[in-house]
């Protein structure tokens, strides 16, 4: 899990997988993806998931599938996304304090 | 109105009325289990299908359930079903197809109450703005 | 969802009051006097089922209606003539109970009490689950 935590603030700094942290920039510029990019992705794609699993659980009630284990992981899934959405969210919320109380 | 959006988002409504079809069938499955040697009683069942069929267009049509008479309706609809052997003393009971009913109507009541229960608990994280 | 187990417990009494009158037959299979005495061969007892509550007959469940008599199967007949019970020919006539059946019937009795208690056990399980909505 610190692994993957790692990977994610290096993904958020902007280069991925060459390992190195760059400073982050928050306008689209000539190298990789900005952070707003990202972080936008990322909310997209837990909606996606979201979607998915509410689409699945739908499916269940109406008989429209017997795939009990098919619904149970997507709405797994789901769960973990927006699990790790609201902790990358706290992160950030501390981070923003912090450099709030930095004194000039 | 804001919060009744937010409390009856994505699907809890529609997983709050399967719970109340499967206690209701799981009582007729309990009455038929019970008069399973009195003669002359017949099996009682609600319309799963139909059930479905309705939810399954409620769904189609963006709708967060069914409306409330049609669903007091199908949930009071009590039929016969006329699948099984009537044996002498009148009764047209098996005990097989009842435990097998019971056994999915229960499993499909505890699965929907674990749903619900995680959207609820995403609701209650979202609010205490920490992951618990 | 707490009076589907009214519903099981109905059928619970209602059976076992089948087997007490099982019980009863078997234990009674060779008396051939009544209680006053009087040489009167003990006859055969069955409880008879009915829909509904023993309070409420509208109410879901079954109850035991009455115990009755089985007068259509006869008594067995024996020769035994220095039996004090015997009659003018030598005959002494012995309960009509046929122990197979009363097997068997005790058998189903048991089955369907199984039955019962395991829909009270399903419907324990789906109370619980429900308390766990607000864990």
């Amino acid at each position: 899990m610190i692994e993957g935590l790692n990977n994610l603030a290096s993904q958020i700094g902007g280069v991925g997988s060459t390992g190195s942290v760059a400073p982050a920039k928050t306008t689209g510029a000539t190298g990789g993806a900005s952070f707003a990019d990202t972080l936008k992705n990322s909310i997209d794609e837990v909606s996606r998931l979201q979607q998915d699993a509410s689409d699945a659980v739908n499916n269940l009630m109406t008989g429209q599938t017997e795939n009990v284990n098919g619904v149970m992981t997507a709405v797994e899934k789901s769960d973990l996304a927006f699990k790790t959405l609201l902790a990358i969210r706290s992160k950030l919320m501390d981070a923003y304090e912090e450099i709030k109380n930095i004194p000039i | 109105m804001f919060i009744d959006n937010m409390i009856n988002q994505s699907g809890a409504p529609l997983l709050e009325q399967v719970l109340q079809f499967t206690a209701a069938r799981h009582k007729l499955i309990a009455e038929n289990m019970a008069n399973i040697d009195v003669p002359g009683y017949l099996q009682k069942d609600l319309d799963i299908h139909r059930f479905q069929e309705m939810l399954s267009s409620a769904v189609e049509n963006g709708q967060t359930g069914l409306a409330a008479d049609d669903f007091d309706r199908i949930t009071n609809d009590v039929q016969n079903p006329t699948n099984s052997i009537l044996f002498h003393d009148g009764n047209n009971r098996s005990i097989e197809q009842l435990a097998s009913d019971q056994a999915k109507n229960a499993l499909m009541h505890n699965l929907v109450i674990e749903l619900l229960r995680d959207q609820y608990q995403g609701l209650n994280m979202a609010l205490a703005e920490k992951v618990s | 969802m707490f009076d589907t187990l009214d519903i099981s417990s109905s059928g619970l009494t209602a059976q076992r009051i089948r087997l007490d009158t099982i019980a009863q037959n078997v234990a009674n299979m060779n008396t051939t006097r009544d209680a006053n005495g009087k040489p009167n061969p003990y006859q055969r007892r069955f409880a008879v089922f009915a829909t509904g509550q023993v309070d409420n007959p509208d109410a879901p469940g079954v109850h035991v209606q009455s115990i009755q008599l089985d007068d259509k199967s006869k008594f067995r007949v024996k020769y035994e003539p220095d039996n004090p019970d015997a009659g003018p020919d030598g005959n002494v006539r012995l309960p009509n109970v046929d122990m197979a059946i009363e097997m068997v019937n005790a058998l189903e009795a048991s089955r369907a009490y199984e039955a019962n208690v395991t829909t009270m056990e399903v419907t324990k399980s789906m109370i619980s689950a429900s308390l766990r909505l607000l864990a």
